[in-house]
């Protein structure tokens, strides 16, 4: 997890990990996220890249800054990542994966009964 | 960067700021006019071989030499101001010694009297959880011990400047991390600035905000990280022909290992290289030998 080196820039891949956080509930609507301090010193990152994360989310209206307390989810914030999220996959990861699917030249019912096999050899 | 817009008035003048910065130590130049500007509220790493002028450079910020050129800190000349700038000035030296005669409290009680912004209180607070106690005498403490006890002092000084010059050198990866953890938590601000040299760059590589490379005297790279990581792009390209194709574009540094070619671009637009192979952002320490290599930091003649 300390493996930055991809090639998407940090403060994305921060972004990310706290979309993740909203998503799965792991902080609620109306809760407070972890500091910018505490998430720079976790993964000795720099502040200036931690802020910038959460700027991308302020900017999409999922989190807000309250002065002096710091940064919270805001209400009906899990469902309009949840939309974000799933737009940006159908824009820029569907198209793809669908190619792939498409050259590999499998069909529905292979990806289907494949993927629950792997549910079920999860479970 | 918007946080800095939003900065007060006072904070937009540079930290430290320096113009046709030169040294000589008897015939031989040893920094050859160096210009930077530091602002506040960032992490530095200040990154070169063995001499090629760090720590001379650092020792000019510090007012520990003289040099020819201009510097300043806080706006004040850090030679003829040394006592003044000290109140707001930290550093910890490479070849760093505590008295090894006194007791941690001694220390603490010491720098009580002759630092006017150094606080005991901080400073006890930044050990609780270490297996320091006040009792200890400093000779008695371990390499990794000391270099706690240096920066919970370092610390507890109310700096608007923390200069560390190797400072985790000879310390195992635990307390390395511990180190820099702290720095973070409990130090950084947006009205702070840290300066940082360490041979260790990929450990603080995220950690920074800003690099200088430092070669033989001159600077050959002062960039925002966010800039390196626009400009810069390494590639790794197995085919012969591909390496060819992309040989094309001009890498600015070159290198097979176990049969794989890494190549490092200098501002090639992405999208050119992505045919060629795979694509990621050089590390510090992979730049840092890119450029060291290179026959002249300028672009311009270097092909």
């Amino acid at each position: 997890m300390d493996d930055f080196h991809t090639s998407q820039p940090i403060f994305v891949q921060i972004r990310q990990r706290l979309t993740e956080m909203i998503l799965r509930g792991a902080v609620g609507e109306g809760e407070a996220l972890p500091s910018v301090r505490q998430i720079a010193a976790d993964l000795s990152v720099n502040p200036l890249t931690v802020t910038k994360a959460f700027e991308a989310l302020v900017d999409v209206g999922v989190v807000e800054k309250r002065r002096g307390l710091g940064m919270f989810v805001k209400t009906g914030a899990r469902a309009e990542l949840l939309a974000h999220e799933r737009d940006k996959f159908l824009k820029e990861d569907w198209p793809r994966i669908a190619a792939q699917i498409k050259a590999l030249d499998l069909d529905l019912q292979t990806l289907l009964s494949s993927s629950t096999a792997t549910k079920g050899a999860e479970k | 960067m918007t946080e800095l817009s939003s900065a007060p008035l006072e904070t937009i003048e540079p930290i430290v700021s320096a113009r046709g910065l030169r040294k000589s130590f008897g015939r031989k130049e040893i920094l050859h006019g160096l210009d930077f500007d530091i602002p506040a509220g960032r992490i530095y790493g200040l990154i070169g071989h063995n001499g090629a002028g760090k720590t001379t450079t650092l020792n000019a910020m510090l007012g520990l030499t003289n040099c020819e050129g201009t510097i300043r800190v806080l706006g004040e000349d850090p030679f003829a101001r040394r006592a003044k700038l000290m109140e707001n000035v930290a550093f910890i030296s490479d070849v760093a010694s505590l008295p090894r005669f006194l007791r941690v409290r001694e220390l603490f009680a010491l720098l009580t009297n002759i630092h006017p912004n150094f606080s005991q209180e901080k400073a006890r607070s930044f050990l609780e959880g270490t297996d320091i106690k006040p009792e200890m005498k400093i000779k008695h403490l371990s390499k990794g011990m000391i270099a706690q006890l240096h920066l919970a002092v370092v610390m507890a000084i109310d700096a608007k400047l923390l200069v560390l010059d190797e400072p985790t050198l000879g310390l195992d990866i635990t307390y390395r991390k511990r180190f820099y953890r702290r720095l973070l938590e409990d130090y950084m601000t947006e009205e702070r600035t840290l300066l940082i040299t360490t041979h260790q760059v990929d450990e603080i590589e995220f950690m920074l905000s800003d690099i200088m490379f430092i070669r033989d005297g001159e600077l050959i790279l002062h960039m925002q990280m966010e800039t390196v990581n626009d400009k810069f792009t390494q590639l790794v390209v197995n085919d012969p022909e591909q390496q060819a194709a992309a040989r094309q574009h001009g890498p600015v540094y070159e290198e097979t290992r176990f049969g794989q070619t890494v190549m490092i671009f200098d501002g090639v637009e992405r999208d050119l290289l992505e045919p060629y192979g795979k694509l990621s952002t050089p590390t510090l320490s992979d730049l840092f030998v890119a450029l060291m290599q290179r026959p002249t930091a300028n672009p311009e003649t270097a092909q």
